[in-house]
């Protein structure tokens, strides 16, 4: 017998029950629990019948150094780190969205150069652009760019490489990060991640 | 494991002379705590423990119990305050004892009820600290000034129950009496605050924003601040309101039907008429505040919006459409019933406006219960053209279900508005006038709302959320703020033909104050699951995954099974709260220490009674 069956079961049997309460017996009190267990079963029935879908997660991703191959991989794996732990989409969009609190990164693979966006990621606060406005009212929770590098997010490395690996293969720009770039564990990281927070605050324009 | 084991026989010998049952009592907590310690024990040799389980129950289903009952618990004692404040102030404003009386018996709920509802929380802390440490540490890492802060909130409402409750009797004249309304609203003032403060952990876990450095006041803050912590606020507050409500209803249905004399019947059936009013008095603007909270999580993560209306758990809304319907009924219901039993003579006249709504309310319901998709067999979709039904199909979609519970509204407003001019003659000159102004502004009204809902087939989705459905529910708050004080100005000079007579309502009344309290628990438990699912498989939104064997939502069926469950259980726990803030005054009344002159407080005949009655004895 299916799972669902046995609750429908279940479900009758408590009306079932509140039915012969209600019946048979006097005491107020234990008849109104009699009509309290018919409706809740009734809503436990009428639950049953409606289509049962149950949401189950998709398969974790984990980033192995030894899946990379290709910088397409690096890029696949950026992608889901966009999405997932790196939490860029919390405040980016890729495209014009309604919802975005912060740039629409469409293109800017192309219109950024690698170290620019590293830094970007790992000294937020280095340079800040003048010319990012929102179209309309501004944004109710302003969002502050955090250290990608630092928890509670935590990027290591090869994350950040990665999803700046995504970010130009999303723009149609040739990926610039190569395999050798990527720290193996085990070895001596070949250039470590640094975020230099006495950097002197610099104001940009973007062109 | 032998040091612990040693621990538990030195345990046992010190509570040996504390009887049997304190022994039982530690080896069925024991029981239930030992699996999950072993457990964490296997964690720790690979890292940090991240979650812990335990045998049979699951800790995500034991979870979901206690926190639903502590959810529950907490929108009881946040709404009792209200509801008995409101009465409070409406004895004060108006001389009339009875609402005084009333307002005191339920505080008197309050101090068990509050401590029930903190024990409940200090068993849910323990269970997530224990079955979810990784999170817990995230979350304390983020909200622990606020922590701080909900701690001493808890001491300063806790003074101010014991003032309020201790000094209700001592607090009744003059100046006194309105310093304890000013405690009634201070009491108010921090219980708000006590559902505000971990709704924004709540909140947060579901709409979390970007936490960057600063103090650790700065990322509370920036971390309470989230896009659904107030309307979730709005939400809540309005919902305890009604909870309180109905569930003041449910009692005074049960004490109704299980009444052994008049004036426990005249009583009780005041009572339910009083737990009815402010029920529905909250349920009318509460669609409103659930819109807009929708509306923020699709601005927010359109994504969560189209899981939670279009993806997986788009059937549960067609349960909670059935839920809301049967709640407008019964409380719709309860109101044609009050007109027929307690103002003689006025069935015949009230009889077709009640079958009119009756009507209206069933189809409006069809409707709104009318899922988008239908699940039918390939031949059948074939047959229909596809799984949307040509005809039904039409009446599947967010316009017309914001049409049609807007109507309902309107029609529950009517309701109200029926039950409250009944068996009065307006004697003002002017109305004639204001009645064909009232009748005028609801017609519009209606028509309005149909037509922006027809129309909003033809706009693209932005503008009918964003003006069309906004403009539907400002028109019907704008029906409500006139008619409402045009009625009570109408009702001021108008003088009583029928006087209501109270204690005559036939036994379905009690069943039917009972049903909306069942319906609005249920919808809360209902609505608890759809927040929480709408997280998927995120114990924080796109921040931290959920990685234990529970990370998957369970479909509606099962998860109603365990709604229901709860929704006993939290009925139990309130009877038995009642049971108790009552057996005292019982003993009383049993042995006579009250004498005939004054009977003493939560006696029925104290707190009511009707002033015809009052007036004849």
């Amino acid at each position: 017998m299916s799972e669902v069956a046995q609750l429908q079961l279940i479900g009758l049997s408590i009306v079932g029950s509140g039915i012969l309460i209600l019946l048979f017996i006097k005491a107020q009190f234990v008849r109104v629990i009699g009509f309290v267990a018919i409706v809740l079963g009734l809503f436990s029935l009428t639950a049953l019948s409606v289509p049962q879908m149950a949401s189950l997660p998709p398969a974790e991703e984990k980033f192995d150094i030894a899946t990379v191959k290709t910088p397409t991989d690096m890029a696949a794996i950026g992608q889901k780190i966009f999405f997932s732990k790196g939490q860029c989409a919390l405040c980016h969009s890729i495209g014009p969205s309604e919802s975005a609190r912060c740039p629409d990164l469409k293109g800017i693979g192309a219109k950024l150069s690698r170290d620019f966006i590293f830094e970007s990621l790992t000294q937020p606060q280095a340079y800040i652009y003048q010319d990012y406005r929102h179209e309309g009212l501004p944004k109710e929770y302003p969002a502050r760019m955090p250290y990608i590098n630092k928890d509670p997010i935590g990027l290591s490395k090869n994350e950040i490489l990665s999803v700046i690996a995504f970010l130009q293969q999303m723009s149609g720009e040739p990926i610039s990060v190569s395999l050798s770039e990527l720290d193996v564990p085990g070895q001596a990281p070949a250039a470590p991640v640094k975020a230099d927070e006495s950097a002197p605050l610099a104001v940009a324009q973007a062109q | 494991m032998q040091q612990r084991g040693g621990s538990i026989q030195r345990i046992f010998q010190a509570i040996d002379g504390h009887g049997g049952w304190l022994t039982g009592l530690l080896l069925v907590a024991g029981s239930l705590i030992l699996p999950s310690i072993g457990i964490a024990a296997e964690g720790t040799t690979a890292g940090p423990t991240e979650y812990r389980d335990i045998p049979y129950v699951g800790s995500r289903n034991l979870v979901w119990v206690v926190a639903q009952l502590h959810l529950l618990l907490a929108g009881f004692v946040l709404g009792v305050p209200i509801f008995a404040w409101l009465c409070e102030i409406v004895a004060w404003k108006s001389g009339e004892k009875r609402y005084d009386k009333l307002a005191k018996e339920f505080t008197k709920l309050l101090t068990s009820a509050y401590a029930t509802t903190a024990l409940f929380g200090g068993i849910l802390l323990f269970l997530l600290i224990a079955f979810y440490p990784k999170l817990m540490n995230y979350l304390t890492d983020i909200f622990f000034p606020s922590f701080l802060v909900y701690c001493l909130l808890f001491l300063l409402e806790t003074a101010t129950l014991y003032l309020y409750w201790y000094g209700w009797d001592a607090m009744q004249d003059g100046g006194k009496k309105t310093f304890h309304v000013f405690l009634g609203l201070l009491l108010n003032f921090f219980a708000f605050f006590i559902m505000v403060v971990p709704n924004a952990w709540a909140t947060f876990q579901a709409s979390p924003v970007v936490i960057s450095e600063g103090t650790a006041i700065e990322r509370a803050w920036a971390a309470t601040w989230n896009p659904t912590w107030w309307p979730v606020n709005i939400h809540r507050l309005i919902a305890n309101v009604v909870l309180g409500g109905y569930i003041c209803g449910a009692y005074a249905g049960i004490r109704y039907l299980s009444a052994r004399n008049t004036e426990e019947r005249d009583h009780y059936d005041w009572m339910g008429y009083v737990g009815n009013f402010i029920g529905v008095f909250g349920l009318l603007p509460l669609p409103f505040a659930g819109y807009w909270l929708m509306r923020e999580i699709y601005q927010y993560n359109q994504q969560m919006g189209i899981t939670l209306m279009g993806g997986f758990l788009s059937w549960l809304f067609i349960l909670q459409a059935m839920l809301i319907g049967v709640l407008f009924l019964g409380s719709n219901y309860y109101f044609w019933l009050g007109i027929t039993y307690r103002i003689p003579g006025s069935e015949m006249k009230y009889r077709r406006p009640m079958l009119s709504m009756l009507v209206i309310l069933l189809l409006c319901l069809a409707v709104w219960m009318t899922p988008h998709s239908l699940v039918a067999s390939l031949e059948e979709a074939r047959k229909m053209g596809g799984t949307h039904h040509p005809l039904l199909g039409v009446f599947g979609v967010m316009s017309a279900k914001m049409t049609v519970a807007n109507l309902m509204i309107l029609v529950t407003f009517m309701s109200f508005i029926m039950y409250w001019r009944a068996g009065k003659a307006e004697t003002a000159g002017w109305g004639k006038v204001a009645r064909a102004l009232m009748s005028g502004v609801l017609v519009l009204a209606s028509i309005a709302v149909v037509i922006l809902g027809v129309w909003g087939y033809f706009v693209p989705a932005i503008i009918r959320i964003n003006y069309f459905s906004t403009s539907q529910v400002l028109i019907v708050i704008f029906v409500m703020l006139t008619i409402t004080p045009l009625t009570a100005l109408l009702l001021k000079s108008a003088k009583t033909t029928t006087e209501m007579v109270w204690g005559r309502m036939p036994p379905r009344a009690g069943y039917s104050l009972v049903l909306n309290a069942v319906m609005v628990i249920l919808l809360m438990t209902l609505m608890g699951y759809a927040r929480s699912s709408s997280r998927v498989h995120w114990h924080i939104y796109g921040v931290m995954r959920d990685s234990s064997p529970y990370a998957f939502s369970p479909a509606l069926g099962s998860a109603a099974v365990l709604m229901a469950l709860n929704t006993f259980f939290f009925c139990m726990l309130v009877a038995f709260i009642f049971w108790v803030a009552t057996m005292g005054d019982k003993a009383k009344a049993t042995h006579g220490g009250s004498g005939k002159g004054e009977l003493p407080h939560g006696i029925p005949a104290m707190a009511g009674g009707a002033p015809a009655r009052e007036g004849k004895q």
